[in-house]
């Protein structure tokens, strides 16, 4: 897909950024210092040598995103299921060493300069801070850890060794948002004030298990040792959007969170919904549920001149360009015609909402997924990690395990201070 | 079976009778852009609502003149 060198100004009209002002830039550090490193030549032999850890359903789809980034090389896989090494294996042709402990991969390939860790929530913290540790790379699917502590160490272990940590946001990289970003910062729809996101199914979510003792192993996200549920699987990427469109850490969350209907054995909630509180008294509202998924998922981006909706790459203005003349006045000649004056009904007229189908936020065509990818290989030959990316994907997580925390105790959790990154100067 | 014929004066009251109806549906457009305050534009831009507009003055001028030969054919009769 990224086959030729382009120059900085075309790639970022690539990932949907037009103006490239200064100031902008500056609020998506990541995406200026890649573009900069995109016009740098990589000599073929400059490869990348990437080790897979987790390939389970996500693990899989990443590894075959890596082998399509150029200059990159998966030299070796590794998971401790069977089914999932031998296919790891297999989708590597064989030519990666294949390993069931990270450990072990760790001390028997001496040139991995990065890995990516796809394994299930509760195993992403001692296995990233082991890479990190051995002074590799690291890309870690979302979210972070299942306790605010491992976050944490995480975080510092990746400052305090100076290496990259990556984690799997990849609407960070999505070039809808990004345009999205750019249209927000140059004040299109004003004032954000509230950030309405949900994420809906209708599917208990369950993977079928093919021998009992394994429940948990492939079910791991109904159970609250390994799994946050929808907070750490959903939320974390849409209030990572809320964050980074609104430009701040939340300062309080309050929520409630039931298992309502499938009363099946698991955990973790089946419903959840909260309020996330910023600083300038926006809000970002949040529920997830599976059991109608009539809504399906959006980030409602709501500012006082404009609303966004970029999971399907729409923008509206609060004041619609209005339709042509001659239909106005077709539509009030049949209205004055055909429309039932109510008698004795309501004096009111329903405020519901203003059917307009908005324009389209920019085109789309790539996949986020591969693109953070050839971001994050450009990073890792660089030996340098982008500036404020880590933050992004840290403070989704502290703020989805927070939310858990206030829904577990019914109490409005603040954030303490110890969890807010500062921004890189 | 009996033939039809439609006269030569027949055809040119129907012209004008379009003519009429697509000056109306003009006169119409203008005044609409002019009501809303929209773009005068719309002038051209709008042509194709312009000549459906006209289309339907035209059917419904049509079904007028044929309730008004129906009666009078019945009177006629009588
Ligand atoms: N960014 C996204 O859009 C996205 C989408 C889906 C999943 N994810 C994330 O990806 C991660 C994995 O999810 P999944 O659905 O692929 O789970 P999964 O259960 O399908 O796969 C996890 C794999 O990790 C392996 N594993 C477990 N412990 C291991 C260990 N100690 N060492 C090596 N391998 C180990 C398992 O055997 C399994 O093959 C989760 O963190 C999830 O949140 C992200």
């Amino acid at each position: 897909m990224e086959s030729k060198i382009k120059n900085r100004r075309d790639f970022l009209k690539e990932m949907g950024v037009y103006a490239s002002s200064t100031a902008f830039l500056a609020s998506i550090p990541w995406l200026d210092a890649f573009a900069q490193e995109n016009g740098k030549n990589v000599a073929a032999s400059d490869r990348v040598r990437i080790a897979v850890i987790g390939v389970g359903s996500r693990g899989r789809a990443l590894l075959m995103n890596l082998q399509q980034v150029e200059n990159v090389e998966i030299v070796a896989v590794c998971d401790n299921y069977e089914p999932h090494y031998s296919r790891a294996i297999e989708l590597t042709d064989g030519k990666a060493k294949a390993f069931y402990d990270h450990k072990k991969m760790i001390d028997a390939v001496k040139d991995i300069d990065a890995v990516v860790v796809a394994t299930p929530l509760h195993e992403h913290a001692h296995i990233v801070v082991d890479c990190l540790n051995a002074d590799i790379h690291v890309f870690c699917e979302k979210a972070m850890a299942r306790t605010l502590v491992d976050t944490k160490l995480m975080a510092d272990t990746a400052i305090a060794k100076g290496k990259i940590l990556q984690i799997g946001q990849q609407r960070l990289f999505n070039p809808v948002y990004l345009n999205a970003l750019e249209r927000v910062r140059a004040g299109e729809i004003g004032q954000i004030t509230q950030v309405r996101a949900y994420w809906h199914r209708n599917a208990d979510w369950r993977r079928p298990v093919p021998s009992p003792e394994l429940e948990r192993k492939i079910n791991w996200r109904m159970y609250n040792e390994y799994s946050g549920g929808l907070m750490t699987e959903l939320a974390a990427h849409q209030v990572q959007v809320a964050n980074w469109y609104i430009d701040k850490v939340p300062t309080q969350v309050m929520g409630s969170g039931s298992i309502c209907f499938w009363k099946d054995g698991r955990e973790v909630y089946d419903h959840v919904a909260l309020v996330y509180d910023y600083p300038d008294g926006s809000k970002c509202t949040y529920d997830s549920m599976i059991a109608n998924k009539h809504h399906g998922l959006e980030e409602q981006i709501m500012g006082n001149l404009g609303t966004i909706e970029p999971e399907i790459n729409r923008i509206y203005s609060e004041n619609p360009p209005q339709a042509p003349g001659i239909r106005q006045l077709v539509h009030d000649i049949e209205s004055s015609i055909f429309d039932v004056i109510p008698i004795g009904g309501a004096t009111w007229i329903p405020e519901t909402a203003v059917q307009y189908r908005g324009d389209v936020i920019a085109p789309y065509e790539n996949n986020d997924s591969f693109l953070q990818f050839v971001g994050f290989a450009k990073a890792v030959k660089n030996n340098k990690p982008y500036p404020n990316l880590l933050r992004e994907g840290y403070h989704a997580t502290i703020a989805v395990l927070l939310g858990l925390q206030a829904m577990d105790t019914n109490e409005i959790v603040a954030w303490p201070a110890e969890y807010v990154m500062e921004k890189d100067v | 079976m009996k033939d039809i014929t439609i006269t030569g004066s027949r055809i040119k009251k129907e012209i004008i009778i379009a003519v009429v109806s697509l000056l109306a549906a003009i006169i119409l457009n203008i005044f609409s852009i002019a009501k809303f305050k929209t773009d005068w534009s719309e002038l051209f831009g709008q042509l194709h609502v312009v000549i459906l507009v006209a289309i339907a003055i035209y059917i419904l001028v049509l079904i007028f003149r044929l309730i008004f030969w129906g009666i009078a054919g019945l009177i006629q009769k009588k």
